[in-house]
Parts: C-alpha cells; sequence; structure tokens
C-alpha cells in the first residue's frame, strides 16, 4: 500500500509536505539509492516514499571558491566526477556510489577509511536546505566556508536518517584531488604487535590518511576484491598516504621502516592505479550484502585492537579505521540464527561499551531487525533527541520509530 | 514572551517579576552564596561595572550579580535558583567576544566559568582532551607543547579567551583555513542545559549513536545551555612550516593573488592579508620591517612534510610573482616566524596608533568575490568620508575591514553605522555571511532576518525553544524575537571599539 512520490523540485516537495501535514498525514520516508533501506529500528513501512532521484541537478558549482552547491538527490559517482572534472573532491568514502545518494549517505553520516585524513561529512557541509514535516522548506549555513550565523542545522542533519526533515539540497566544502596515493599493506604476526605499532606510528614523521587494521578474514575479503595480489592470512595493518609522487614515496618508505621492528612479516605496497581499486575494496567491505549482518562498533582508538582480537575469536571479519576507533565487523554465515547473532553481538556490544564505546547493526536481515541493537544502546542523551524530534515534527510523520523514537516502544 | 527580556533596574536585584522585594533578592543572593561561597559572587555596583559589556562595548549592561562557580554541581545549583527565582542568565568566558555574546540582557546573574580551568584529561593515544570552559585557549596550547599534538582553532585573541567560550561561538582563527574551526574540533560537552538537567553531549569516542547534538551546540552562543566540560581533538603537528610574505603594490593585486591560490587547489594552512593601513601601524608596534609602502601584504602559511613544503611555497610565490608581487620574502628563523605572526594576531592592538576609536565588522564573502567586497569597501570609505583598514582571513573569505573614527564626533559616528550596515549587506548580496567566527551575539541581530528567510528563523526558534523553553537562557541572543524585543531594549547608538580580534 505504499505510494510513491518523485518530485522534481523542492518546492513541489515542500508543497507535497505541507499537503499533507495539513490532510491525510501519510506517514513519509525520504530515499535516495535505497542502499540503507533496512537501516535503524524496524518500524512500520511508511505509507509514502518520497523518491529524491528526480532533484539531482548541480545547482552552483563555482570551483574557484571550491565550494559546490548539488541537490540532494545527486549520486555520489556523478557528484565525484563533476568535481573531478575541476580536480576537486569530497574526500568522503561512500560505498555503492554508483546508487548511493548525496542525501542519503549524508543522512547516514557514511564514511571510510580516509576518515581519518579528511573527517567526515560534519567537515564538509557547510550550508543545507531542508523541508520539515510541516512543509516549510528552510535553510541553514549558506554557501561560504566560514559562517557562524544561526544554529548549525547541517550538523543536526547530517546522520538524522530522514527523521528530522528531508535534506533537498546541500552546499559542500571542497579538496583538490590527491595527485597520486599508495597504500602499506603490513601483515603481522599478531594483533598485539599491530598494536605496539600503533603505537609507534603516532609520532610517526609521516601523516597517513587512512590507518586499517584488518584480521585475516576480513584481510582475505579485502584482497580479493581489489584483486590485489597479498598476504592474506596473518592480521594486516594498512597505511593509505596521498600526496605528490615524491611526498607518497616519502610516506611509505618512512612508515614501512617505522612499523618494520614491530613484527612485520610481509610487506607490499599497493601504488595507483591498483591503489584505486584497493580504496575502493577497504570502502566497500561495510556493505557486503551476502553476508548475514554487518555492524560497525565505535570504541577509543586504544581499545580497538583488543576488540579485534576477541572478534576474531568469534570468527567476525573484521576492519578497523582504528585511529578513528571505527570496527566494521561481519558476521561468520555459520551465525544463522538470530540467536547466535545475538550472543556474538552482545559479547561485542558488551567489550564496545567497556570502551565507552557502543555497537549498533548496519545492515541484517530485515526479519532480525526488531530483535537487535540496529541503533546501538540507547544512550542517555536520547530523551533529549526525541524531545528534539518531537518538536520538529509533532505528528511523527518522518520515518517514524526508525531512530531515537524508536527505542520508547521497545 | 515572558518579561525576561525587559529591561530592569540595575539594583536592587533583577527585578523581573513585579513582586519582586529586598527581601526576595536578598533572598537570592544568600542562597547563591552558599552555592558558591563570599569570595564566588560579585553584587556591588563598582564591581560588576567590569561584567557591563564584553569586546563589543556599543551596548551595556550590568548583571544583578556575578558568580564564579568552580563545579558543574555549582552551576546546576545556580541555574535552579534563577528558576526559582524567575532571573534570566547568560554564562561568560573571558569577555572577549566582539559581538556582545556575553551582554546580561534583562540583568539577572551572570555565571563566569573563569574558574573551571582544569585541564582534565589528555590522551595522546586516543586523540583527545577533556577541559573545563574556563580554561585559556593558549594553556591548552602551551601544556600540549612537545608532545606532538596541538589543539587546532587558535583564534586571535587565544591569550585571553576560553575554550568555553571558543564551543559557544564556534570560533576560527587563521589556521582554521586548513583545520577547520572550533565545531570540528569538538567531540563532546557535559552540558548544564537551560533548565538545570546535565547532558553528555558526544563522547570520547566517534560517532555517538543519535543526532549530532553536539554540532548542533557548538556555536550556540549560550542560547542552548552552558559547557562545564568540553571533550576536544588533538590534532598531529604539522612535519614542517613554510611562512611567507608576499608584498604587493595594491590591494587589488594582493586579493587576485589570494584567488589565484585557491583556485590553482592549494590549500595553505593560513592565508592573511593586511592593508597599508594596518601594515604601517603594526610596523610602527612590533618593528619587523614591513614595507611602508607596500598597498598590501599576505601573510602565507603552508604547512606539511618536509619534501613538499617547499614545492608548495614556490608554486605560491610564483603565483603571488604572476600576480603582481613586489617580492616575496620567507621567514628564515622560527623567531622570524613568531614575530610575522604576533604581528598579524596583535594587530589590532596597534590601531590605536590610527585613530581614537575603531569599529570593525567580520563579513564573508565566496573567496573569488573577495576584490569586489574590497573595492566595494574602497568606495564605501570614500562615499563616508571614513578611513577603513583591512587585517583578514583572507583565504576563508572572512573580511574584517576597520573603520576608523572619534567617538566624540556624533555625525562621524552615524557614518561609520551606515557604512558598516552598507558592507555587510555588500556580503549578503555577494552570496556571504555577515559573521565568519565573531557570532551573531546582539550586535548583529538586525541582520538575520536578511541573512535568513522566516522559515528558517522559525526553526531555529523551535530548536531554541525545545531547549531553552522557558527564554532564561541568554535571552536576545542570536534570533531575532517575533515580538521584536530582543533588540529594541539596546538601540544601537555608537559603533564598537574593539580591544581585540
Amino acid at each position: 500500500m505504499t505510494a510513491e512520490f518523485t518530485p522534481t523540485t523542492q518546492s513541489e516537495l515542500a508543497r507535497f509536505v505541507a499537503e499533507n501535514a495539513v490532510g491525510d498525514k501519510r506517514t513519509l520516508s525520504p530515499v535516495g539509492g535505497r542502499t540503507a533501506l533496512h537501516y535503524g529500528f524496524k518500524a512500520d513501512e511508511a505509507q509514502t516514499v518520497i523518491a529524491m532521484s528526480g532533484l539531482g541537478r548541480v545547482v552552483d558549482y563555482p570551483a574557484r571558491d571550491m565550494t559546490i552547491t548539488v541537490e540532494a538527490g545527486m549520486r555520489m559517482d556523478e557528484l565525484q566526477a563533476t568535481l573531478a572534472s575541476e580536480r576537486q573532491r569530497l574526500p568522503i568514502d561512500i560505498a555503492q556510489a554508483g546508487r548511493a545518494t548525496l542525501g542519503g549517505a549524508l543522512a547516514t553520516n557514511t564514511s571510510g577509511p580516509r576518515r581519518f585524513g579528511h573527517g567526515t561529512f560534519r567537515d564538509f557541509v557547510i550550508g543545507i536546505s531542508a523541508v520539515d514535516a510541516h512543509g516549510r522548506a528552510f535553510k541553514a549555513g549558506g554557501r561560504v566556508v566560514k559562517n557562524v550565523a544561526g544554529y548549525d542545522i547541517c550538523k543536526l542533519l547530517v546522520g538524522s536518517r530522514g527523521t528530522l526533515a528531508i535534506i533537498t539540497q546541500v552546499t559542500l566544502k571542497l579538496r583538490p584531488l590527491a595527485e597520486t596515493s599508495a597504500l602499506l599493506w603490513s601483515s603481522f604476526a599478531s594483533l598485539a604487535d599491530i598494536d605496539r605499532a600503533l603505537e609507534r606510528l603516532l609520532i610517526s614523521d609521516a601523516r597517513p590518511v587512512a590507518v586499517e587494521v584488518l584480521n585475516p578474514a576480513a584481510a582475505s575479503l579485502i584482497a580479493a576484491s581489489s584483486r590485489c595480489e597479498l598476504t592474506v592470512t596473518a592480521p594486516v595493518l594498512c597505511l593509505g598516504v596521498e600526496g605528490s609522487k615524491r611526498e607518497v614515496d616519502w610516506q611509505v618508505e618512512t612508515l614501512r621502516r617505522e612499523v618494520a621492528p614491530f613484527g612485520v612479516t610481509s610487506s607490499n605496497v599497493v601504488s595507483d592505479p591498483e591503489a584505486a581499486a584497493m580504496w575502493q575494496a577497504l570502502t566497500e567491505f561495510q556493505t557486503c550484502a551476502d553476508d548475514p549482518l554487518t555492524f560497525q562498533a565505535n570504541v577509543r582508538p586504544s581499545q580497538c585492537v583488543a576488540f579485534l582480537e576477541r572478534a576474531t575469536k568469534l570468527n567476525v571479519a573484521v576492519q578497523a579505521h582504528v585511529a578513528n576507533g571505527i570496527v566494521i565487523g561481519q558476521l561468520p554465515e555459520s551465525a544463522a540464527t538470530v540467536d547466535e547473532t545475538t550472543t556474538i553481538l552482545n559479547e561485542l556490544r558488551q567489550a564496545a561499551r567497556s570502551s565507552n564505546g557502543n555497537l549498533h547493526v548496519l545492515h541484517c536481515d530485515p526479519e532480525w531487525q526488531p530483535l537487535l541493537p540496529m541503533c546501538g544502546a540507547p544512550e542517555p542523551t536520547w530523551p533529549l533527541m526525541r524531545q528534539l524530534k518531537q518538536k520538529l515534527d509533532p505528528h511523527g510523520l518522518l520515518n517514524p520509530g526508525l531512530f531515537v523514537d524508536g527505542v520508547e516502544s521497545r | 514572551m515572558t518579561a525576561v527580556l525587559k529591561e530592569v533596574p540595575r539594583t536592587p536585584m533583577a527585578a523581573t517579576s513585579s513582586n519582586d522585594t529586598p527581601a526576595r533578592v536578598s533572598s537570592l543572593l544568600n542562597r547563591l552564596r552558599e552555592v558558591v561561597g563570599d569570595e564566588g559572587l560579585l553584587c556591588k555596583p563598582e564591581q560588576l561595572l567590569v561584567y557591563e559589556c564584553d569586546g563589543y562595548v556599543v551596548e551595556k549592561k550590568c548583571p544583578d550579580v556575578v558568580v564564579f562557580p568552580t563545579s558543574t554541581e555549582q552551576v546546576v545549583a545556580i541555574v535552579k535558583l534563577c528558576h526559582e527565582f524567575d532571573v534570566p542568565f547568560v554564562p561568560r568566558g573571558a569577555g572577549t567576544s566582539l559581538a556582545g555574546g556575553c551582554l546580561p540582557i534583562g540583568g539577572g546573574v551572570m555565571i563566569a566559568l573563569t574558574r573551571m580551568k582544569q585541564i582534565i584529561e589528555v590522551n595522546y593515544r586516543d586523540r583527545y582532551a577533556i577541559v573545563e570552559p574556563g580554561l585559556v585557549n593558549v594553556h591548552l596550547t602551551n601544556h600540549l607543547k612537545g608532545s606532538g599534538y596541538h589543539y587546532a582553532p587558535d583564534p586571535s585573541s587565544q591569550g585571553a579567551c576560553t575554550i568555553g567560550g571558543n564551543f559557544a561561538t564556534n570560533s576560527g582563527g587563521p589556521h582554521t583555513l586548513k583545520y577547520g574551526v572550533t565545531v570540528n574540533h569538538v567531540l563532546g560537552a557535559e552540558v548544564v542545559m537551560p533548565d538545570g538537567s546535565i547532558a553528555q553531549l558526544g563522547g570520547v569516542t566517534e560517532d555517538s549513536p543519535g543526532y549530532d547534538l553536539t554540532g548542533l551546540f557548538v556555536g550556540n552562543e549560550g542560547t542552548l545551555g552552558i559547557a562545564t566540560k568540553v571533550i576536544v581533538r588533538l590534532t598531529r603537528d604539522p612535519a614542517a612550516y613554510r611562512t611567507m610574505l608576499g608584498i604587493f603594490e595594491t590591494v587589488s593585486d594582493a586579493t587576485k593573488a589570494i584567488s589565484e591560490i585557491i583556485g590553482a587547489g592549494i590549500v595553505p594552512a593560513a592565508l592573511e592579508m593586511m592593508d597599508q593601513g594596518i601594515v604601517s601601524a603594526v610596523e610602527q608596534a612590533f618593528h619587523f620591517g614591513f614595507p611602508l609602502d607596500a598597498g598590501a601584504v599576505l601573510l602565507i602559511e603552508v604547512d606539511g612534510l618536509e619534501v613538499a613544503v617547499d614545492e608548495e611555497a614556490q608554486r605560491i610565490s610564483a603565483l603571488c610573482t604572476q600576480s603582481g608581487a613586489r617580492e616575496v620574502r620567507q621567514a628564515n628563523t622560527q623567531k622570524e616566524r613568531l614575530l610575522l605572526w604576533k604581528c598579524r594576531k596583535q594587530a589590532f592592538g596597534a590601531i590605536g596608533r590610527l585613530s581614537p576609536s575603531y569599529c570593525t565588522q567580520d563579513g564573508v564573502v565566496p573567496r573569488t568575490k573577495l576584490p569586489e567586497i574590497l573595492e566595494f569597501i574602497i568606495a564605501c570609505g570614500q562615499r563616508h568620508g571614513l578611513r577603513i583598514v583591512n587585517v583578514f582571513h583572507a583565504g576563508d573569505g572572512n573580511i574584517h575591514p576597520i573603520l576608523l573614527f572619534d567617538e566624540r564626533d556624533t555625525e562621524q559616528v552615524k557614518r561609520v553605522l551606515e557604512a558598516s550596515d552598507e558592507i555587510l549587506g555588500k556580503c549578503i548580496e555577494l552570496g556571504g555571511s555577515v559573521t565568519g567566527e565573531h557570532g551573531i551575539g546582539v550586535e548583529k541581530i538586525s541582520f538575520m532576518d536578511k541573512l535568513f528567510a522566516a522559515e528558517d528563523l522559525a526553526v531555529m526558534g523551535t530548536i531554541r525553544d525545545c531547549f531553552n523553553p522557558t527564554g532564561r537562557c541568554s535571552p536576545g541572543k542570536m534570533l531575532p524575537t517575533s515580538a521584536g524585543c530582543g533588540n529594541e531594549a539596546m538601540p544601537r547608538i555608537k559603533p564598537g571599539r574593539r580591544a581585540a580580534m
């Protein structure tokens, strides 16, 4: 019974939502590339899907200002291609870029390995337009890179999963394309050895943009997907660098020298053009749809390796953006029942929470959704967030029950 | 709205309700004393005078009492008392706001956080520090020195301003061009909410589940609560710097160079411009050796790996020369570099040499519009018969035109206000903003409805009312009230004389 509405202009969308707010009050679910439809608590299916694919235009691209304003339905690969034509980029790694839209990626606060060097959406969104549940088309921020006028609603909408407003247009701060990049893939005898190398890297002379740790299960999946010939039977520390050829070469050598004393058993350098495939494999790991479940744990960087050791014992394939304390895990196919899955997740969630962190599910069988920690454990600030959701969307029309407001009924 | 926005008598105690009596006033003072002790409270008129304004001296209003809590629990108790007695309250750090962010509109209780200045924890492995809000920005910098890590936001007032104030205003600084502003370096905060409850926003791990309230609260200008702890991100020190001084015959050549540098896809760590007027004042003050006949100078810093900085510096140098630079000098020693930065950061202090009073603005334009806005500023100065000098964060397009005047000349003062408004209006017209880093405060509240549509302001109002429903927390800041009573109690009669930038 789900209807679908595909607006072709922002004002058409605002009118539709405004009429709905005073009329039928149908529940609405904005969708972009539909890559994250089961992300969040299990909620009743929305009565109307708002397909943002019709809003994919470049509004303004003053390349010499290094900013761009685009409609939110633009696909990520199109956005990156547009930027690349001016030798610029949005340096956020987005999985399934051929489907994912900017608005969707932003609403789910997607990121990848290079978040260590460049940051996440909150560091790049300088202006936003959206339609709230009343149908009010509003904006915040602006088109300049520095601006403190008014509340920073851009930050509020990043990661808000379509529950506060429908994002229609975004202005981004941009960065120059890196001339080249490379990854240093080093195998270690144990995760504990990697931990000691990480301690050393805190004062590295190089400035890697990605610091990835993979257990053997994840290493073998990522190596296979990148089609690179690499050692995958041992834990891996994979360091990514970017810059001019000279900077990249110098950094790779420096990093190789710095980590060598900590028990490296083999090491390879993946340079361009193969590096592109490796970056992509590291980015796409979080979306392997064949596996029963993918989760993200957020822990303190210093606790990452201990978390990885624990996950490895449970046969989970784990990738860590280790300097950010972000762990992506794929459950083994042996975790075939919801009970087995829950047992594994509970143990890991406990581990994450003991490190001031948390764990949430990125992707799973929709039937499991009601039973799993889809949005992580409720935080003490969730009541404040529900209060805000209630103020901005008093009738609960935008993705109700999917996020922080989904916990009350649980 | 409640009565809190009304002008109230300075003494006795904030009489916002008609039934206020001396007994009630002394009761509040006694109750506050129970919380902070005798040494933590000021209420004599001569003591309060210091707190009648911040760096924005145009509008003045004494609080009825200033309290100096030393713990979160004390802040909570103070806020709860404010509700019990129905008086407004406003947090204050070092009072360096240039927009009246600390002005106690309606009097009431000023909560000065300067005694909460501990560095609670520094964790290099997890790259964060937890600090109290009254910690002076540069004290954190000094504490971290030698560790290989630093706290990146470096407002020019960093020798005085506090981390809590930086949090409230989302402060910038010269190095924000490459490293971002305060919000990009805050992981979380403990906040005493306007109702006196305590909220832990964000945390030491990234990506907490839920909305990014940390991001929303940075830059709230005290309207959503009072930060009592701030968790900041630590950033790895750059391996190498090259600091250069580009010398140009004209402002227009200098702005062209800025545009060329950014357009070439180079992101320097900092890119600052000073025009001839500022250079001459700075030179008299610090004797750096600036050429006094140059129309403008650019202070450019690149940082990164030792193997990369020379090449980048050369590219920038070549772009400057192509744009008509007379000369590009490089700081040869760390001492020279620090002196250059001292000249820049303390430039505002040198302005006293140029005129008895001055007023600065904080507009932002897209970087390619810099030549246009600077031409406008020059023409605007000529049209109004005013001298305007410029020192600003060029790489971000964040201008700080400084209008020089004598405040004893009321007619001149009027022209300064007109010229300021015209410049900010032009910034909006060019697609920019009226504040890049100083905040709206009370100063620029009248521009909010020029910058934003009614719907935008309504949504912002909903957010404020959600967390601050009584309006007692920092009344009259940032958002114009629908009744228009936020600012009208404070008619703007004089432009500001700014103490620091």
